[in-house]
């Protein structure tokens, strides 16, 4: 059995929710069949906190062995470094993860937050919050980017807002089997952050022949007005769905990017910026001149259907 | 007299919750809750694109994503002064209430009946029977709970594309008409949970379960086989064994912005709100103006007296040992400290069972509890009141975009009831840009410092003359606390400070 610890620092709780969203597996097959052994969850843990401070000293003296250490929100450091902005009995929360952190076979960040610092660290980042390895995109948060947990391994990022639950489930029934998980070079398992959001989007014929939507609302695609970042941003939203039913560009809403180290990003995040007639940013690893060439010719070669948006998304 | 000092900390809460309680003789003679945690949100909007507001606010809290969303989005359409369909209302009370089943179905079955399964019970007469309901991980209601709160958030997902964290209610209406695939499969999961919550959570019909108007006959209802060996009966077996209808009154005024907006009307209510005054117990009609925050007793820069959401002022100013206690603000409906929740929720909206038990017993920690379970009945209805609406006409329009040309600044509210009660988003756009947001969260007002006056908030006047058995494992103040369905990640406040500021602790 993998013994798991979850711990919760400037966090909205959204990764404990979503985690209870997860099919395959669930969180409670996680826990019957996929050898965890659930030591503390914060929200779900029903023996009394006596027995949470007991296990967390157990563990940083190191009577209590603990495989898998989840952290789940932003790492607070204000003020002034002390991170006393987000306390635990007087303790700063950032001070508590170190001292798991040095004890645990793998330490997993649930969510951009613990990733990347996440919406807490967006500008003018008032708490200064950073990720647990990473500050935003910089490698170095809380840890130095040479850290490495007990397994060897850095921090693996399980990046989204929140996480996406199955990214959640599997990581951890993969890390409790003992299997090596490839990362990339954000530190996040590959297996969940080797696709796009694009990838999978009911609104990709849309896309194909360009034909965009200027107002919110509509069947087309969301890429060159509303905002949207699906073609840059690595999730598996559209190949695993949310909840088992849709993702949010299926139902109209621009992909955020929050699985990105700079979500939320310092812009207006329904509009898309332009020169002229051409997003600053295109898909991911596209070439400016041929993408609009293709594109031009692609709208030209639009079947009416599309090009007047009668197919149901 | 043994007088001694207690720190506690409570998990099966959302976010980090310390109370500090003087136990008399073991019995709590004043309290202190404490938020543990600023994050900043206020900065972090200033100056952003009004929209973004859509974004960003959900992400407050993982679990009322969707009540955020909505009070952001009504914000905004005041502000611009915008319509909105009909169907676009449906919708979103559809979500809201699939949003709030999730949050009652969690919040009674993971988080307050887990601590009837203290082995300190093993002696009471329910409890091997509790256990195999209740057992976290292993009880059957627990793992039912599971699986149906899973199904309920599939409601958000097939108009929001997930849960929780999206963005599908913009100004003017959502981004997902409704569709036969989408009525069709909501209605599957409405089917699924109230043939659920029928069964075995209140053991009846919604419709008999509905016209219980009376104390009296819902004490008789309770010595029914049915529905003593429901879900909710075994709660209130053995909460009631406890004692929990004695306890934790808190205060007597309750608050509630009422209940779902009407699709035709989208100002008034479908469930009406208002302030129920607890000394005179007449509900007034609600006046947002009436609304104001005191940081006497909290970390931010101090003001005298309180200060209406629209133009107050949230600067962290971190004095650990002062006589300020907390990250959360003190809300006050004029001098008044209320809570707000399912029961004031449903006492101000009129349900007669809720309004005769309250009588019997006043405000109490079963009552409280009750009350969420009881609301997941209306929910069902609702929700399929906005299905059966929604499947009239196809056709009818889900969004009125209003152009760039209609955002205008100006100032704006949205007042909407999340699963805890009473939320409301204050904003000021100028320039074209956020200047001022404010939220004054359910869990803002139920966990409440004391204020300006010295006046206690709910939880803090609630837990006073609570007996505590064992001060190492408090469970009574478990009971109490997760009663009001505690959220601290809410008691985080927003609003304009103008630049970063760094205080010495």
């Amino acid at each position: 059995m993998a013994t798991l610890f979850w711990l919760q620092t400037g966090a909205c709780g959204g990764e404990s929710l979503t985690i209870l969203s997860a099919e395959a597996p669930s969180l409670e097959h996680l826990l019957s069949d996929c050898g965890i052994d659930m030591l503390w969850h914060p929200s779900l843990s029903h023996q009394p906190m006596r027995q949470h401070d007991e296990l967390y000293r157990s563990i940083v003296v190191g009577e209590q062995a603990l495989d898998i250490l989840c952290v789940e929100g932003s790492i607070v450091t204000a003020p002034r470094g002390t991170g006393l902005y987000d306390s635990y009995r007087g303790t700063a929360k950032m001070d508590m993860v170190r001292e798991l952190a040095q004890r645990a076979g793998v330490v997993v960040a649930m969510g951009t937050c613990a990733a990347f610092g996440g919406v807490h660290a967006a500008a003018p980042n008032p708490g200064d919050c950073v990720g647990l390895q990473f500050d935003r995109d910089r490698p170095g948060g809380l840890l130095p980017p040479e850290w490495r947990s007990r397994r060897g391994l850095p921090v693996v990022n399980v990046a989204g807002c929140p996480a996406h639950p199955h990214t959640m489930t599997q990581t951890l029934a993969g890390l409790a089997a003992g299997w090596s998980l490839p990362l990339d070079e954000l530190n996040r398992p590959q297996a969940f952050f080797n696709t796009v959001v694009h990838q999978g989007c009911t609104r990709n014929e849309y896309h194909e022949y360009d034909i965009e939507e200027l107002e919110p609302g509509g069947r087309a695609c969301l890429f060159f007005n509303l905002g949207c970042q699906g073609p840059m941003t690595q999730a598996v939203c559209n190949s695993d769905l949310w909840n088992g039913v849709s993702s949010k560009t299926r139902a109209g809403v621009p992909c955020f990017g929050c699985t990105s180290p700079n979500f939320p990003r310092d812009a207006d995040l329904f509009a898309t910026p332009k020169v002229g007639e051409i997003p600053v940013q295109l898909p991911l690893g596209v070439e400016r001149s041929r993408y609009m060439a293709y594109k031009n010719l692609a709208r030209a070669a639009a079947p009416a259907r599309v090009r007047n948006k009668e197919m149901d998304v | 007299m043994a007088k001694i000092e207690l720190n506690l900390s409570l998990n099966r809460v959302e976010g980090d919750l310390e109370i500090a309680v003087e136990l008399e003789d073991g019995v709590v003679s004043q309290a202190r809750t404490v938020g543990t945690l600023y994050r900043g949100f206020e900065q972090i909007m200033l100056g952003r694109a009004p929209r973004d507001g859509l974004v960003i606010t959900p992400r407050v809290c993982g679990i009322c994503g969707t009540a955020h969303l909505y009070s952001a989005v009504l914000a905004l359409e005041q502000a611009w002064q915008l319509p909105v369909p009909p169907n676009a209302v449906r919708i979103r009370n559809l979500c809201l209430i699939a949003e709030g089943i999730q949050n009652d179905l969690r919040q009674t079955f993971l988080f307050f009946t887990p601590d009837f399964c203290n082995p300190r019970y093993i002696d009471r007469p329910w409890f091997a029977e509790l256990m195999d309901a209740f057992e976290p991980f292993r009880g059957s209601v627990y793992r039912q709970t599971l699986a149906l709160s899973r199904k309920a958030v599939e409601i958000v997902a097939q108009f929001g594309g997930q849960w929780p964290h999206s963005s599908y209610m913009l100004p003017g209406g959502v981004t997902t008409p409704p569709d036969l695939r989408r009525i069709i499969a909501c209605r599957a999961v409405l089917d699924e949970i109230q043939r659920w919550y029928e069964q075995t959570v209140i053991g009846a019909g919604l419709d008999d379960w509905l016209a219980l108007d009376s104390a009296d006959a819902y004490f008789s209802w309770l010595e029914t086989p049915a529905h003593a060996a429901s879900a909710l009966g075994l709660l209130s077996r053995s909460a009631r064994g406890l004692g929990l209808q004695r306890m934790a009154a808190g205060t007597p005024h309750m608050l509630s912005y009422g209940a779902w907006c009407d699709p035709e009307q989208p100002q008034d209510r479908l469930v009406p709100g208002g302030f129920f005054d607890g000394d005179s117990g007449q509900i007034a009609p609600l006046d947002q103006r009436m609304i104001n925050e005191h940081v006497r007793h909290s970390w931010f820069k101090p003001y005298p007296g309180g200060l209406h959401p629209s133009n107050g002022e949230t600067i962290p100013d971190f004095q650990p040992n002062s006589d300020r206690y907390t990250w959360a603000k003190a809300p006050r409906y004029g001098d008044r400290a209320v809570q707000t929740g399912p029961l004031a929720e449903l006492l101000i909206g009129g349900d007669a069972l809720i309004e005769s038990l309250h009588a019997l017993e006043g405000g109490n920690a079963w009552l409280r509890q009750f009350a969420r379970v009881r609301r997941i009945a209306y929910e069902l209805v609702c929700a399929r009141r906005m299905l059966d609406e929604l499947s009239v006409d196809f056709s009818q329009p889900h969004i009125f975009n209003p152009g760039k040309s209609a955002e205008v600044d100006g100032e704006g509210f949205g007042l909407i009831m999340a699963a805890r009660g009473a939320l409301g988003h204050w904003v000021k756009i100028k320039d074209g840009a956020i200047a001022r947001y404010q939220i004054v969260t359910p869990t803002a007002w139920n966990a409440s410092p004391r204020d300006s006056n010295g006046l206690p908030g709910h939880w803090e006047q609630s837990l006073v003359g609570v007996a505590v058995q064992d001060p190492e494992d408090p469970i009574e103040i478990g009971h109490i606390i997760r009663s009001h369905d505690p959220c601290l990640v809410c008691t985080v406040h927003m609003l304009d400070t103008g630049k970063k500021r760094h205080f010495a602790p």
